[in-house]
């Protein structure tokens, strides 16, 4: 369960080394266990610039991959987690728990209490989980509410205390270390007998609480007889519940309209006491039950002190918010495009923004004629865009010549008849010396636009917190606040003369 | 180069250091611990810190630095059990000397003395540190008042999480260290303190204690029942750890070695008190698991689970009030540990219907938006890897659960849109499913797995195929590739458009030849076979002036074989015009030599001759004329040896330095041991010449043996040498004849070797001992005389032995049966008068030229006299041996 080493490691590409160990813990007690536990099959925790060097060549982070390496690029290296055997010194350490995350790399050692060869199942190492536990723990930390370098540096600076409090002699002990942060600053205050070990102290102050429905709906549409488009919505609900009293109970209802989409696939917060057995079977993956469970959604819980994600959902709504059509057509020496969106009616017709994003990679059209100097053609890779000639019956275009990319800018609302559109011709350069934006999927005529837009205080699926279903058994009527809000994400409508990538689910 | 090395200037003056001082020594040790330990320097670090805890003038969070740094590294810091044990006391010390003020020292200080025992391996019943500080930690775990040493009473409550902690970690390393604990602890988590650290360090003692103590036969009641107050001024019981010390036991077992363990298990039979005991304890740290973070949440049940596991009288439908509260959370370690509890019991916590909800929950969160990548993939890893409750499959291998139905995987198909690793997971799953797909369509879904499957293929080779993307992308075909050959070797329909696909992406971008020659070495012959014939046809149909020329010539390398070679060497003879480089060449003679190791042909001697002369580069034309001299000279099977990586040379030597070791381990005489015995046979005579039969035993299996021959001082004439086709251990093989040649008739050593071919192909060469030709083997009989003429016959020969000759006479001592039998088995051959059993004489020709007669005649008692008479003075010596050597084996 124990962890033998952590790192973090900032990922540095064009450097020399192509990345910087920015903290590292060793924890020789679980050392000296691994020791017994592995036996012959032991390999010794390296030294921290070893341990970068076989990390970053593993994860195919150095830079250089102009040559086929074999113990990088065989066929038969297969990683399906993301754990990994490091080869250092002639002896492979395993398991290797890594990730990359907003250009830093998390890592850490589990322990294994038994022998190494052959290797267990992942599954059956009891330290793989927590040391995943762990370094979101520390990923959690670092980037909550962090805006720039600077605070990034003080919170690094932080982390080898924090780490001593939360994880002292390599088994963790709490995984959000801002509780691990408080408890330090409550350390003074004596704590009563049954007080959580997830709650540093105890809050003093007006009560309130605050809930948010955030969801986020994902589309791909395709504008195919063969291909189904699809759209999902994924919410969040995050809480911050300001309660005086050791264990506070509280209970929020999520309820949904008559009409409204049943929320699948609920996931909760640990510090939620009990689940109601619908709402546990109510899932996308099986068309099992029709009579999908449609609320209220009760979820008794205990809060911590912090903000947290009290519970994750998906649904399935009967339309995307969006219908779109996208048309690219290569025409001689340039492209002509046509867009048209829709926006269903039963939508809430009132945006904070909403962008359309057209973009075009070099990879794209590549048997199509490219215009070099004036009368002067051939074929190739597309460079920025040299002319642009266009209509839209709403909005306004931008275009960014260099990135190659074409944003239309809808506003906050669309006009009455829902239905706007864009057409017009592009015009290419060619590919100019530097590096134009490439993309794996957009080959030939394979292209996308893609939508950015957010609508406050609606969610698609209708779901809402009651602020009168909001039940408190605490000291104090508190004041409670609801928000929600829709955000797109992965909103792609894709080229439909052209094959594009399918997703399932 | 050396690391960066401390040498700052305080420390000549030998006093304290400075804090910034301090702090560039900590950070030169980090830099590199290996190369600040490795200077004179660094053996000082460990006393200089521990001097320095108590320096005064030093700010207390340079203090904190140090000790820090000593949590981390106390194996270098003080690398012996002495050292350690040294280390501890002073730390101990320390930690009693602080003032009675709010300090951040203590802590770490109980920190660090408790590490530094355990990683330097001085905790023991012998250790004064260790017995100064077990009783201390349980002191402060159990609130006890230690006086104002120990701080201000607002620091109490975090020593006591501190002191829990410790003995946590001494209770792991040491396991049954707090056996004798066990009612104190349960007191204390019934009473005050914080829950989670007594709760974790209960259910750890709790554990090991069942495991000891069915070795060491302690009750178990008695322990969970024992003493409430802490065991102070009393000696600490050690007795529980001396039984746990030879076996540190997994705290969470992975699977399969708990297998083995359960055995173990299963003989504990509690009595009825001290299962309900137990029970009681159990449920009292189940109960309070809600207070407990969740990583801490996860480590209980891990810890119970196993505890419990095929223990009489404790049903595991104590967790089950659990699990439907962690079945709903998204959290990673709570699910993993509900798995590990399915592991652990099974059908006795999870009925199929649980089962089922489990793996629905599992399949969810696999590909739940809200959750981050490596979340999904391991819980794939666990989808594949999954306890069931009746598992089918072999143990140990990643296979689909039976109640995940395809349609429950549907959201589990991978998209071109994944990540690499996902990607894979998700291809993984679908080949598993394509392979179960084989024996029943699946009905109701949009698409087939096998449908999904070749459009995902065809995706990734387009995507491969991308003039100047990223190798990653090329690397994920191949591997997705491989991932399909494996999972799907006998499915020809699934095959076939993969084949045909990365054809078509060989054509698209040959620079992609190497995936294509890793692939081939990877895959089986079920892919492999038709990837290669298509590769080479693909190759081969160029003009062979083409810009990737020095890719296809590495391609064919690879697929070049015995088929289609007239096409191939065509290609090679148009490409030969184009090779103008010398790394083009050596590919060029690279593919030459691939053809000669599966056994040239005619077309091939042309090609070669031409190089070597049209070649622009010498050390290609000397290449190509090696490989004609190779092709012209060698049968097949050798040329193949020839050619083969060599077995002598390391793996990691360059191909230049391979290549010639190999030729020179094929086309060298390998000295060998030896592999035939050889010894002389009975004698025959025939013919004018002596003749020694020889007989060949076999110790190994070897062909085209040939014996050489050579005679110690040429008093022979030179042997010619013998051959034999072919040679097995355990076949009988003809004797050999070897005639012999004698210039003078004398007994020789005759020098054998032997060269002969092993069944690799290499050729050999042993030297055999040497075989001795004695005189006797050299005798010939005259020719018999006609009837009634021997007498006379003999008498002439007899006497025309003088005057040149010589005449002796020997005395032989005779057996009780007297002469007869001696002349019948050593001289029958030769008698040429015989009067039995008193009177024999005997002639005897010895090649080249040279007689020698005997008379002998039975003697009154045991002997016979022989009068010996020979034409050759040299002979007499030899044949007075001879006699007397026979007259000895009597």
């Amino acid at each position: 369960m124990a962890q033998r080493a952590v790192w973090l490691i900032s990922h540095e590409p064009r450097t020399a080394l192509c990345g910087t160990v920015r903290f590292s813990r060793r924890y020789p007690t679980v050392e000296k266990r691994a020791r017994v536990f592995n036996g012959a099959s032991y390999v010794s925790i390296p030294e921290d610039g070893p341990f970068l060097k076989a990390l970053l060549f593993e994860l195919r982070l150095l830079d250089d991959d102009k040559d086929f390496v074999e113990s990088r690029d065989s066929c038969s290296r297969i990683n399906k987690t993301s754990i990994y055997g490091l080869p250092i010194g002639g002896e492979e350490l395993w398991p290797v728990v890594a990730f990359l995350k907003s250009g830093m790399i998390y890592a850490c050692v589990p322990l294994v209490e038994q022998t190494l060869s052959p290797r267990p199942p992942l599954i059956s190492i009891s330290g793989i989980s927590q040391g995943f536990e762990l370094l979101f723990g520390i990923q959690d930390f670092l980037y909550s509410g962090q805006k720039n370098d600077t605070e990034l540096s003080i919170k690094l600076s932080q982390l080898p205390d924090l780490l001593l409090q939360a994880c002292p002699f390599g088994t963790i002990l709490d995984a959000n270390l801002q509780n691990a942060l408080d408890n330090i600053h409550f350390a003074s205050v004596t704590q009563p007998q049954k007080q959580p070990a997830w709650k540093a102290g105890t809050y003093k102050g007006k009560p309130q609480v605050s809930i948010s429905i955030t969801e986020k709906v994902k589309s791909m549409q395709y504008d195919k007889q063969d291909i189904a488009d699809t759209w999902q919505v994924v919410g969040t609900v995050t809480c911050k519940c300001d309660l005086e009293g050791i264990m506070p109970n509280v209970t929020i209802s999520l309820s949904l309209p008559t009409n409204g989409s049943p929320l699948q696939d609920v996931l909760v917060h640990p510090c939620v006491t009990s689940l109601d057995s619908a709402i546990l079977t109510s899932s996308s993956i099986d068309a099992m039950d029709d009579s999908a469970f449609s609320g209220p959604y009760k979820f008794p819980f205990t809060p911590p002190l912090e903000s947290f994600n009290l519970c994750y959902y998906t649904s399935q709504v009967p339309v995307p918010p969006i219908l779109g059509f996208y048309q690219v057509k290569e025409e001689e020496i340039q492209l002509r495009i046509t867009v048209n969106l829709k926006l269903h009616e039963s939508v809430k017709n009132n945006f904070e923004f909403c962008e359309a994003h057209i973009p075009f990679y070099n990879s794209n059209f590549s048997s199509f004629c490219i215009q070099v100097k004036p009368n002067c053609q051939r074929p190739g890779e597309l460079g920025p865009i040299t002319h642009l000639e266009y209509k839209v019956s709403f909005g306004q275009l931008e275009v960014f010549r260099e990135k190659s990319l074409l944003v239309w800018i809808i506003g906050q609302k669309f006009p009455k008849s829902m239905e706007i559109s864009l057409s017009g011709t592009v015009t290419f350069g060619a590919r100019s010396q530097e590096k134009q934006p490439f993309d794996p999927i957009c080959i030939g005529g394979t292209a996308y636009l893609k939508l950015h837009f957010r609508i406050l205080d609606y969610t698609l699926t209708g779901c809402y917190a009651d602020q009168h279903s909001v039940q408190v058994f605490a000291s104090g009527k508190p004041k409670i606040s609801a928000h929600r809000k829709l955000i797109s994400s992965d909103y792609y409508i894709w080229n439909s003369k052209a094959p594009a990538p399918v997703t399932y689910g | 180069m050396r690391g960066p090395c401390w040498n700052g200037p305080a420390r000549l003056t030998m006093g304290p250091l400075s804090r910034e001082a301090w702090a560039q020594r900590l950070a030169a040790f980090r830099a590199s611990p290996s190369a600040f330990m490795a200077d004179p320097e660094g053996e000082d670090l460990g006393r200089d810190l521990l001097s320095d805890l108590r320096n005064e003038k030093l700010s207390e969070q340079t203090k904190v630095s140090l000790l820090v740094l000593s949590l981390e590294y106390p194996v270098q810091l003080w690398p012996d059990a002495p050292a350690a044990e040294v280390a501890a006391t002073s730390l101990l010390d320390t930690l009693v000397l602080l003032p009675p003020r709010l300090s951040a020292l203590r802590r770490l200080l109980l920190l660090a003395a408790t590490t530094a025992l355990v990683a330097g391996g001085a905790l023991g019943p012998t250790s004064g540190a260790s017995c100064r500080l077990l009783p201390l930690l349980l002191g402060l775990a159990s609130g006890s008042d230690l006086g104002p040493g120990f701080g201000p009473t607002s620091e109490q409550r975090s020593l006591q999480a501190t002191a829990c902690e410790c003995l946590r970690e001494l209770e792991s390393c040491k396991p049954g260290l707090l056996g004798g604990a066990l009612g104190l602890l349960r007191g204390l988590l019934g009473q005050a303190g914080p829950v989670q650290p007594f709760s974790l360090l209960l259910a750890l003692a709790l554990r090991n204690t069942l495991l000891v103590q069915s070795r060491a036969g302690a009750g178990l009641r008695g322990l969970l029942m024992a003493g409430i107050s802490p065991t102070r001024g009393g000696p600490w019981d050690w007795t529980l750890v001396e039984e746990g010390d030879a076996h540190l036991q997994p705290q969470a077992p992975s699977w399969p070695a708990a297998e083995e363990g359960e055995r173990g298990l299963e003989a504990r039979e509690p009595s009825p008190e001290e299962a309900r005991e137990l029970r009681a304890a159990v449920a009292q740290l189940l109960d309070t698991t809600y207070l407990l973070t969740p990583v801490a949440q996860a480590q209980l049940l891990w810890l119970l689970g196993w505890a419990l596991r095929g223990l009489q009288g404790q049903p595991p439908a104590l967790f089950k009030p659990q699990l439907v509260r962690l079945l709903g959370t998204a959290q990673l370690t709570l699910l993993h540990a509900v798995l590990a509890l399915k592991a652990a019991f099974g059908e006795a916590l999870f009925t199929a219907q649980d089962e089922a909800l489990l793996l629905r929950r599992l399949t969810l969160a696999a590909q739940h938006p809200a959750l981050p990548l490596p979340t999904h993939l391991f819980y794939l890893h666990c989808l594949l890897s999954f306890p069931e409750n009746w598992p089918l499959g072999l143990e140990g291998e990643e296979a689909a659960p039976l109640l995940l139905r395809p349609q429950l995987c549907h959201g589990l198909l991978p998209s071109l849109l994944h990540d690499r690793m996902a990607l894979l997971a998700r291809l993984h799953l679908l080949c598993l499913l394509c392979a179960e797909d084989e024996e029943e369509e699946e009905k109701g879904l949009v698409q087939s797995p096998r449908g999904s499957l070749e459009e995902l293929m065809a995706g990734l080779q387009q995507r491969a195929a991308l003039e100047g993307g990223p190798r990653a992308l090329a690397t994920l075909c191949f591997q997705a590739s491989y991932l399909v050959a494996c999972c799907l070797a006998g499915q020809p329909t699934v095959l076939t458009p993969l084949i045909h696909g990365l054809a078509q992406l060989y054509r698209a971008r040959p620079v992609l030849a190497p995936h294509f020659v890793d692939l081939l070495d990877q895959v089986g012959p079920e892919l492999g076979e038709p990837l290669r014939a298509l590769l080479r046809q693909e190759v081969v149909s160029r003009p062979g002036r083409d810009e990737a020329l020095c890719w296809h010539l590495q391609m064919l390398a690879k697929v070049a074989d015995g088929s289609a070679q007239s096409a191939t060497l065509s290609f090679l003879q148009a490409a030969a015009a184009h090779c103008t480089g010398w790394d083009l060449q050596q590919a060029l003679l690279r593919v030459c030599r691939a053809l000669l190791q599966v056994g040239g042909g005619d077309g091939l001697a042309d090609l070669l001759q031409a190089l070597a002369r049209q070649l622009e580069d010498p050390d290609g034309r000397d290449h190509a004329r090696l490989y004609y001299i190779l092709l012209a000279h060698l049968a097949g099977p050798k040329l193949g040896v020839a050619l083969a990586p060599s077995l002598t040379a390391p793996a990691l030597a360059s191909s230049l330095v391979a290549e010639n070791q190999g030729f020179a381990a094929a086309l060298m005489v390998q000295e060998a041991p030896a592999p035939i015995r050889l010894s002389v046979g009975s004698r025959e005579i025939k013919g004018p010449l002596p003749v020694l039969q020889l007989q060949v035993e076999a110790l190994e299996p070897i062909y085209s043996l040939e014996l050489r021959f050579r005679v110690e001082g040429q008093i022979y004439a030179p042997l010619d040498a013998v051959h034999m086709p072919c040679l097995c251990p355990g076949r009988p093989a003809h004797p050999l004849l070897l005639p012999l040649q004698p210039r003078r008739p004398a007994p020789a050593r005759l020098d054998v070797h032997a060269l002969y071919t092993v069944p690799t192909g290499l050729t050999c060469h042993a030297h055999l001992p040497p075989l001795s030709v004695n005189f006797s083997d050299l005798f010939l009989p005259f020719p018999h005389p006609p009837e009634g003429t021997g007498p006379g016959f003999f008498e002439e020969l007899w006497h025309s032995c003088l005057p040149e000759g010589a005449e002796s006479r020997v005395w032989c001592p005779l057996g009780p049966q007297g002469l007869e039998p001696l002349v019948s088995h050593h001289l029958e051959p030769f008698v040429m008068v015989a009067q039995p059993p008193t009177s024999y004489c005997v002639a005897i020709r010895l090649p080249p030229n040279s007689r020698l007669l005997l008379r002998l005649e039975a003697a009154q008692g045991d002997g016979a006299s022989v009068a010996l008479r020979t034409d050759d003075w040299a002979v007499l010596p030899l044949a007075g041996d001879y006699l007397r050597g026979l007259s000895a084996a009597v």
